[in-house]
């Protein structure tokens, strides 16, 4: 009945990152545009900064921002190329997704990578040992106005290998919960102030499920993931992580996983999504057409699907940290931050402009914030424009309690680990198999990962 | 009705169809001058497919991978790893599967649908581009196209389905059915090239022999058995394998429909050759299961040529 409409909706949402093969359309639309915005801005920048012209003096960026992310960054690399000593920059925009590490990954191999590129810090680990990048210059950090004290430590910590820094993070950006705040309010979840209460146990979430499901008269939660190669993994590592029990992937294997833990965390998942009140068997974009046409009153996904949501027309969209429902907080999240990959001979002057160009860009991420981001850069946290973005706040405390990727160099976004951890977590949510058997799988996939020789060491 | 009769007349000439072994007709070329103008297709095929494929064989028996770590031989410890990699099995397995799902009805029903038209129907141009028009289409498009029709929840195949009163189906979500809609998917997307090939091999049959077994007092079927069919022998050893080479190399609408899952049940081995050299930086060894690959499918051209010459 109401397929059509629906149908047509969720294509915007595509691109906006997770969606490897699809956002390409995107990236020659935006590219295009950002192509016609570059020739219009060309001489312009040209007559701001004479010194700098085209050419090689240009500095190299690479990023796998497309859609709306992709625009701002396009408004934060203008805002830092404004003035005398704005900066001039090349930027490639590729798609994401694994095609992105192997990419990146022979650039620095071949020694003559970009002069700055975007990385998820949870493939840190991949590249950081191998010496694929090049470590950041802290000092010359502190010289442009960014030190260590300006970032949550759960996320410095991540932006270091063996001591040494190698990534400046831009962003965290959590698996967090959005929901219809009068659906919510009229199932009763709201407190005082009009934001979703606090949970507290699973039992409160599978309430909160099936009260959900009756405001709607459809379903109750939605999560989309089937066929998706991050989704499952996600949401077990953000139940698991509140479990308080630790998944470590250490060189040569086995595992250390707390199986009891993981099989609770499992069958909760299971008991959540039992195709009643929360349909188990969506994918990512039957799951945001789902959530935007009203048949569910909470979605958990990406905080970067705000702006589609936004756009959707919801008129009352709330968001929150993923809910605590055992012992301690914990939020799954990832970070975008720029790296430098390696070059053989890098130009000790373009290498300074590398440093001040992240940190400059760092400094916009009031703009990144607007598209559902947290910025992890804490002084444009603090700042009073930043608390007034709604429902962008409302989560912001997500950032401190994040828990990214076990650490190895098959780990982290767009990484073999995460798709091999969905495959059994799908079968298990589907009801193919059960919570015991899934996280064997879990196990074994896992072992065979690491028993693997490691190609960057 | 203008734009598609070329083609179709053309399509017998496919270069394609080489790979059959068409009637012995020797020319002395390659004497004189002619050489000189295969030499530019002589370097490039050297330079792009022929060195990569010795290069590839040498990585087969190293370690290398896509860092910056140096390669070191290892002489035929990919190939053993290869072997004992249930991975490997399960992907070729998949494949060979796969292959034998969409085959049989890429054949069957390109020449169904070419008989059809080939029967005199009205408004032939308006069936022939029916017919080929999903193969225009980009393999993205396609997917996307089918990704929606698939959707448990709001996709047309389950809105039907439970219209009719059926239970929905898991399309991509059930491990059991996943490959039959990626072999459905390949069947509306690429059959219309099939059914070119038997609609220009119709064509251009005489009709003389279908004139006489109808003097002769044949009616259709036993004109179709006897007369028709026997004709396009040729044709569909051409099809046929070019089917099965093209099935077995399949890859793009797996990996954007499904990547594969759900676990693992329609990972084709080339994802599996991807995600070990690419995602996982493995080179030597994705080069090994390559080269296992290769081996397979020229065994199975071999036995399908056998077969097909016996039978002639």
């Amino acid at each position: 009945m109401s397929s059509a409409p629906s149908a047509r909706r969720p294509l915007g949402a595509w691109g906006s990152g997770d969606s490897p093969g699809l956002g390409r359309r995107r990236l020659f639309r935006y590219g295009a545009a950002g192509a016609t915005a570059l020739l219009a801005a060309g001489p312009l920048a040209g007559c701001a900064s004479p010194a700098g012209s085209t050419g090689p003096a240009a500095l190299k960026v690479w990023d796998l921002f497309q859609g709306g992310d992709g625009m701002l960054m396009d408004e934060m690399i203008a805002a830092v190329s404004r003035g005398a000593d704005g900066f001039h920059v090349d930027r490639t925009i590729l798609d994401w997704g694994p095609s992105y590490y192997t990419k990146l990954a022979m650039s620095a191999a071949g020694g003559r990578a970009s002069d700055v590129a975007v990385m998820h810090l949870s493939r840190l680990a991949g590249y950081a040992p191998g010496g694929l990048l090049d470590p950041i210059d802290l000092d010359l950090m502190a010289e442009f106005g960014v030190k260590e004290k300006d970032f949550a430590p759960a996320v410095w910590k991540r932006a270091q290998h063996e001591g040494t820094a190698y990534a400046i993070p831009l962003d965290v950006h959590p698996f967090i919960v959005f929901y219809d705040k009068d659906v919510a309010g009229e199932a009763g979840l709201l407190d005082p102030a009009g934001h979703l209460a606090p949970m507290g146990s699973p039992e409160a979430l599978l309430d909160a499920g099936k009260k959900l499901a009756k405001a709607t008269g459809h379903s109750g939660i939605l999560f989309g993931h089937v066929t998706d190669t991050a989704q499952s993994w996600r949401q077990f590592a953000a139940l698991y992580a509140q479990t308080g029990a630790s998944f470590t992937l250490p060189d040569g294997g086995p595992p250390k996983i707390d199986i009891e833990a993981a099989v609770k965390v499992v069958t909760f998942m299971k008991q959540l999504f039992d195709g009643r009140t929360n349909p188990n068997n969506l994918d990512y974009n039957g799951a945001m057409a789902a959530f935007m046409d009203g048949r569910g009153g909470m979605i958990m996904a990406g905080e970067w699907e705000l702006p589609t949501f936004r756009k959707s027309g919801i008129k009352n969209l709330g968001a929150a940290p993923f809910p605590q429902i055992f012992d301690r907080p914990a939020v799954y999240a990832d970070s975008h931050s720029f790296v430098l990959p390696h070059q053989d001979d890098p130009d000790p002057a373009r290498r300074r402009q590398a440093h001040r160009y992240i940190a400059e860009i760092i400094k916009q991420s009031l703009t990144w914030a607007s598209a559902g981001h947290i910025p992890a850069y804490l002084p444009v946290q603090a700042r009073p424009e930043y608390a007034k973005l709604d429902p962008q706040s409302s989560y912001a405390a997500a950032g401190e309690i994040a828990v990214l990727d076990p650490p190895n160099w098959f780990a982290g976004a767009g990484g073999n680990f995460q798709n091999r951890m969905c495959q059994p977590l799908q079968s298990a949510l589907l009801g193919n198999t059960s919570a015991e058997k899934a996280v064997r799988q879990m196990v074994r996939e896992a072992d065979t990962l690491l028993r693997q020789p490691n190609p960057v060491a | 009705m203008t734009t598609t009769a070329p083609a179709g007349a053309t399509a017998p000439s496919h270069p394609h169809s080489s790979e059959t072994p068409p009637a012995p007709r020797r020319r002395r070329s390659l004497t004189g001058g002619g050489g000189v103008f295969v030499l530019p297709f002589l370097a490039f095929f050297g330079l792009f497919l022929v060195w990569p494929i010795v290069q590839g064989l040498w990585m087969s028996l190293t370690d290398a991978s896509l860092t910056l770590h140096d390669p070191e031989f290892v002489g035929l410890a990919n190939y053993a790893e290869a072997l004992g990699d249930p991975d490997v099995w399960s992907s070729l397995g998949n494949t060979v599967f796969f292959t034998l799902i969409s085959c049989v009805p890429l054949v069957l029903m390109a020449l169904a649908m070419a008989l059809l038209v080939h029967s005199g129907l009205v408004g032939q141009w308006v069936w022939r581009l029916a017919y080929f028009a999903p193969y225009l289409l980009p393999v993205t498009v396609v997917t996307l196209i089918w990704t929606w029709l698939y959707q448990p929840d709001i996709g047309l195949g389950n809105q039907l389905l439970t219209s009719l009163g059926f239970e929905p189906v898991g399309w991509l979500s059930d491990e059991s059915v996943a490959m039959w809609s990626v072999a459905a998917l390949t069947v509306w997307w690429t059959v219309g090239f099939n059914f070119l090939l038997y609609l220009a091999a119709l064509q251009s049959l005489p009709v003389t022999f279908d004139e006489a077994a109808a003097l002769d007092g044949a009616g259709a079927w036993r004109r179709l058995w006897s007369v028709t069919l026997p004709q396009l022998r040729h044709t569909t050893v051409m099809v046929a394998m070019l089917q099965v080479l093209a099935s077995l190399k399949v890859f793009d609408q797996i990996y954007i429909l499904t990547k594969g899952g759900p676990n693992g049940s329609t990972r084709p081995i080339l994802e599996y050759v991807y995600d070990v050299g690419f995602t996982g930086y493995r080179l030597g060894y994705a080069s090994a299961i390559s080269y296992v690959f290769f081996a397979l499918v020229i065994v199975v051209s071999v036995v399908q040529l056998r077969f097909f010459r016996q039978e002639g």
